[in-house]
This record gives C-alpha cells, structure tokens and sequence, in this order.
C-alpha cells in the first residue's frame, strides 16, 4: 500500500486537479458531490442492480472499470483513470463509474478508505453477486475470461468496446475520444 | 484532426484485438503441451512423467492473488481425492516475480511448505507455458485427458461457484468434469469464467 504514495502518482494528483480547475467544469455527477469526496458513497448491487446504472438510452459514453482494492494493476492505472476523468466530466454526454469486486462487507471500510485516499471522486457501485459470476462476466462482454482490470465503453445498452487490461492515459483517451 | 484523432484511435482498438486474439490460448478440445517446469522440490516436472495418470487437473495459482489464497484448501482437496484416481492437481505459479515479489519462487516453497501442498507447485520460468494454454488469471484450471499420447483440453474456467464460502458452493465444476471424464461421460459444462488476478507479465 505504501508504495501508492509515489511522487508520480502525487503528480498524477496535482494534475487531475488540476485540470479541473483549467476546465472549470463541473460534474453532472448526481451522487456525488464534484470536489468532495470526504465521505464516497460505495453503492452495493448485484448485476441486476448494476445493470441499469450503464445501459441508460441517453446518448451518454459510459466508461465502466471494473476494480478491486487487492488488485495491483487496478490501483496503480486508477490515477490514470481519474486524470482523464477530470478531462472530460464537463460533458454531459461522459460518465465514468467505477466497480469494486472487492467483498460486500468491505464497502464501507476498505473500498471507502481507498477511494478517499486515492480521491476517486466519480460514482462508486460494488458489485456482488459472487455465485453468479458464470453467468454475469459473459454478459458483461462475451470475451472477458474474468481477470482485472477490466473496462467497458458503452453507450446506449450497446457495448462500444471492452479492455481486458490495463490503459495507460493516452490509451484510454484515445477511446474515449473515439466514441464520444 | 478529429478524423486523424479517430485513425488513432481505431489503430488503438485493432492493436488491443490483435493482443487478445493471440492471448487466446486453447479451446476444449485443443491437445496441450507439455512442459518441463521446476518443482518447490527443486526436481523438474513434466506431465510425460506421470505414467499412470488418465490426465491432469492443471491449475495456474499463485501466492498472492485473494482468490488463490482462497482456493488453496480446496486444491490440496482436489489433489486428495483426484490423483489415486488418476487425475493428480499440477499447479503451475505464472506471474513474473519481478512484478509480483510474493510469488517468487523461495515464497512458492515456503507456501507449499506451509499449506503442505500434496501436488507439484511449479514455476513457469520465463512465462512461456501460461500464454500457450491461454491462461490469463489466478486460479485458471484445465483439465486435461492422456488420448494416445496426447493430453486434451476437456474443461476450462474455474474450480467452482464460490470463491469466497466453499459451504456454500452449488457447482462443483472441476469435480463435475473429472468425474464426467472418470466414468467415459462427456464433460457437460466445458468453460465457466469466474473473476480472478490477471497474470502479471512485463508490458
């Protein structure tokens, strides 16, 4: 964990608020507070209850990331997530979610901690509906094989693409760019 | 510059399929290969050498992941009750330990040592092995069954319905399949994908 505190990833930081503050824009984010993320709401839903949040018929790009807080390559490219966030949650047609695969009953504890410390100031579901994995992984995209981070852009119900892998900055802005 | 922006992009998204089209890996099916990988026993392990085996219950784990670590009594179980019958448990640990320090290879002899693993626990030295089968997360099973001189991919995924409270499993898909095979039935569900660490490879 220590490790996470890195001059690179403090400058990740600066620069997300950076950019912010460039942009002047505000979050169209409707549960949590934009600027605010001393007490993240970590919402528990099974797929049924997650569906919904992402398959919205308004015209709106979901880049959905699938994370937990155990998982290294998750944690370190969520800086990277959270800089282009910044970039582009004036938009009303972005929206950036988050989804922990950690256990339920650390939502209120692990995951939230995490998500104040590294400032994850976008919408927080956790996801848990562990005996059904089998049949919610091919629904989520047919090709995922279950490993994380994994991240979903799609846009009215239909799935634009999916990334079994981590994204760089750049990698994840290209597509959002392309799709938006 | 926005169509350029769009080129980029689409370049982008074709580099990523081509990446997960090679990653593919096998299909049930599929004859695997065989390996020659070093044991926490320091002795070098290949699937050739087990004469009397009917097959192979491969298993990709490791020390680091949650989701090994919550597995590993039910793998030693595996191993218990499946080798005298013909289908020992062969764990091979994939992740490079540069990226993982607590998957290196004295860790691996020291977890085996104190789970008192009943099964090689391997090193794929060099990450050679994982990319051919396709494995792309900890735990990744594949059941393999010995036809002639080959071993055939007869199941892929995971070991069941529920990692985190194994009281409360309703599919036991790895038994499932070695017990279809054990009594010449066909393995009636082939793949299962359940979440898991994805393997650690230097990009």
């Amino acid at each position: 964990m220590k490790s996470l505190i890195t001059p690179y990833n403090f400058l990740l930081f600066t620069l997300t608020l950076f950019s912010f503050t460039v942009n002047g824009q505000q979050s169209n984010s409707t549960t949590v507070n934009p600027g605010s993320i001393a007490d993240p709401v970590i919402k528990v839903v099974d797929y049924g209850g997650l569906i919904p949040v992402y398959t919205k018929q308004n015209d709106t790009l979901y880049v959905v990331n699938f994370w937990a807080t155990w998982c290294r390559p998750c944690v370190e490219e969520l800086p990277h997530f959270m800089a282009v966030d910044g970039k582009y949650r004036g938009n009303k047609k972005y929206k950036m979610i988050l989804v922990s695969l950690d256990d339920a009953e650390k939502a209120n504890g692990t995951v939230k901690n995490f998500a104040k410390r590294l400032k994850l100031d976008v919408d927080h579901y956790l996801l848990d509906d562990i005996k059904k994995m089998n049949e919610w992984i091919p629904s989520v995209d047919k090709s995922w094989s279950g490993s994380i981070p994994a991240t979903l852009f799609i846009k009215n119900g239909k799935s634009l693409q999916f990334v079994e892998n981590s994204l760089s900055m750049d990698e994840l802005e290209s597509i959002i760019k392309l799709h938006l | 510059m926005k169509t350029i922006q769009k080129i980029a992009g689409l370049l982008l998204i074709s580099l990523f399929t081509i990446g997960t089209l090679s990653a593919q890996g096998y299909k049930v099916g599929d004859a695997a290969t065989d390996f020659k990988l070093k044991g926490v026993d320091n002795k070098m392990v290949s699937l050739e050498n087990h004469k009397d085996a009917k097959g192979f219950i491969v298993i990709f784990t490791c020390n680091h992941c949650p989701y090994s670590i919550a597995y590993e009594d039910r793998i030693i179980a595996l191993d218990k009750k499946y080798s005298p019958l013909g289908y020992p448990v062969v764990a091979i640990n994939p992740n490079d330990p540069a990226l993982e320090p607590k998957d290196s290879f004295e860790l691996m002899i020291k977890r085996a040592k104190e789970k008192g693993f009943t099964f090689p626990y391997l090193f794929d030295d060099g990450q050679k092995i994982f990319p051919q089968y396709g494995a792309t997360k900890t735990p990744h099973v594949f059941i393999l069954k010995k036809e002639g001189a080959k071993n055939i991919v007869k199941y892929i995924g995971a070991i069941d319905d529920n990692y985190k409270n194994a009281a409360d499993v309703s599919k036991k898909y790895v038994e499932d399949a070695v017990d279809a095979l054990l009594a010449n039935r066909e393995v009636e569900v082939k793949t299962t994908v359940a979440i898991g660490c994805s393997i650690k490879v230097k990009k």
